[in-house]
């Protein structure tokens, strides 16, 4: 654990993504101290709005991707070990596998409670409090509160986003989007108290409800993405969109090479890196210990991501990485 | 993303016209304010000495009660007294049958989710040598009404 250079398990970072790990922790620290701030300033102000409520408890889940990326990029930075022979990276999918399902818990919880309220018509009473001497709504305070907690994460969110591409980190990706639609939980829970202001009592559950399910369509999409990922499925871009170029790139090098006659890869998403499985049918049949070294560092070369690089020369591809003859990796040889 | 302070903004301008069109913010979901100003204050007391004292006959008296009276003075409203057990005079003010419940309540009252408290008003110690708290009950979500009350006991005075 040397901090002269930053690195992913054994992967030393290039510069560039070296700078961009630090940017993301030190943008990721300011927004830990952000939240710690608004959660306490909401929760001076909470009252008995529901809709304020869910809006302090989005807050208190959004500490959990943070921490969880300041935490997965300490271990992480472990070199893999006889007992964990593949390295620490999976902690990135754990970290994000906890933080959906929290939030995905948390938010059902609010949409019953909201609902319930909304249902038996409870009619949610906001008093007055004492500020400098006068006494004013505690609704006005609420509702500047949350004005307040408007602009910066709208910011961390597109810098957040522009980090994890780069980074291929989809816990600081998943936080990004977070950020981003943060402001809708503040316009939401403005919204139910101004609609307590003017006498509507529904307003803030409804409020509530509109919160609580833009937390539960969070947690089902960051649980998606982690499962996804623990799976093992196909590596893709971060953002989950296709997937990842580099599969491609990776056997069109392989097969580039004279002594080769097909080749295909499993790639598997390990948090920031990947490793990679590289089947490699020889042409004749023959390949020499040299040929598959000289392949190997050549493969490792290609990208920073690419690591624990594995060559399996084969006598025909197994048909998960593009064989035609229906055998799989799993079977026995015939 | 300029979206956002945008519609902030317009949530603002939004609260800030109705405001400007004679509705008061706070506003009472069932009018209690409007209907008591002027009106009648239905008000149900329970006794705790020395906050409310109630003797055969007559009103009740006690420093809630001279309170309560001082208030019904400010806004114009004439009191109808009500007594009663605590749970029997919660039960009415969630229905609707009475605006105000006073009885030597406290911040620590377990009626929260069926009565709105004031801030508390006053202090006393008892007999273990803790400070409680004291509040009086009002209808949930009459949030004008409660407001007005608070300012009352809270400035000493309510008058705008």
């Amino acid at each position: 654990m040397t901090k002269a250079t930053p690195r992913f398990g054994r992967t030393e970072l290039p510069d560039r993504q070296a700078d961009v790990l630090k940017a993301s922790i030190r943008i990721q620290w300011a927004t830990l101290a952000f939240l710690v701030i608004t959660i306490v300033l909401v929760y001076l102000v909470l009252g008995n709005s529901q809709a304020m409520k869910a809006a302090w408890i989005e807050d208190l889940l959004s500490l959990a991707p943070p921490l969880a990326f300041l935490i997965a990029v300490r271990i992480v930075n472990r070199t893999p070990t006889m007992g964990n022979p593949y390295g620490f990276h999976r902690s990135v999918g754990v970290a994000h596998l906890v933080a959906g399902v929290a939030l995905f818990v948390m938010g059902a919880y609010l949409i019953v409670d909201s609902a319930s309220g909304l249902l038996s018509a409870e009619h949610p009473p906001i008093g007055s409090v004492e500020l400098f001497g006068n006494v004013i709504w505690l609704g006005w305070l609420m509702m500047g509160v949350m004005a307040l907690t408007i602009p910066l994460p709208i910011y961390f969110g597109h810098r957040k986003m522009a980090l994890a591409k780069e980074l291929h980190d989809k816990v600081l990706y998943a936080d990004a989007d977070m950020n981003k639609a943060d402001w809708q939980t503040a316009v939401g829970s403005i919204v139910g108290v101004a609609g307590i202001g003017i006498g509507w009592w529904w307003a803030d559950a409804a409020a509530a409800i509109f919160i609580a399910s833009s937390i539960v369509r969070d947690g089902v999409k960051n649980v998606r993405a982690a499962v996804t990922d623990l799976m093992d499925s196909r590596a893709t871009t971060f953002d989950d969109g296709k997937p990842h170029p580099l599969g491609r790139r990776v056997v069109d090098e392989v097969r580039a090479l004279r002594w080769v006659d097909d080749a295909g890869v499993r790639l598997r998403d390990q948090g920031h890196v990947f490793h990679a499985e590289v089947f490699v049918v020889p042409r004749r049949g023959k390949v020499s210990l040299s040929e598959l070294e000289d392949a190997r560092d050549r493969l490792i070369a290609l990208d920073w991501k690419l690591q624990d690089v594995v060559l399996v020369p084969v006598e025909q591809l197994p048909e998960e990485v593009g064989g035609s003859l229906h055998d799989h990796q799993s079977e026995r040889n015939r | 993303m300029s979206k956002s302070p945008g519609s902030v903004a317009v949530a603002l301008i939004a609260v800030a016209l109705l405001s400007g069109c004679g509705i008061s913010i706070p506003a009472d979901p069932d009018g209690t304010l409007e209907r008591v100003t002027g009106g009648e204050l239905r008000v149900g007391v329970t006794e705790s000495v020395p906050w409310t004292e109630i003797e055969g006959g007559g009103d009740p008296t006690g420093t809630e009660v001279d309170l309560v009276e001082e208030f019904a003075e400010n806004i114009d409203a004439d009191i109808e007294w009500s007594e009663g057990g605590e749970a029997d005079l919660v039960y009415r003010l969630e229905r609707g049958e009475l605006d105000l419940v006073i009885g030597g309540f406290t911040d620590t009252t377990p009626w929260t989710s069926k009565a709105a408290m004031t801030q508390p008003y006053a202090e006393s110690t008892n007999p273990e040598g803790k400070t409680a708290k004291h509040v009086m009950l009002t209808p949930m979500g009459e949030n004008a009404f409660l407001v007005r009350l608070e300012r009352f006991l809270l400035e000493g005075e309510g008058e705008q």
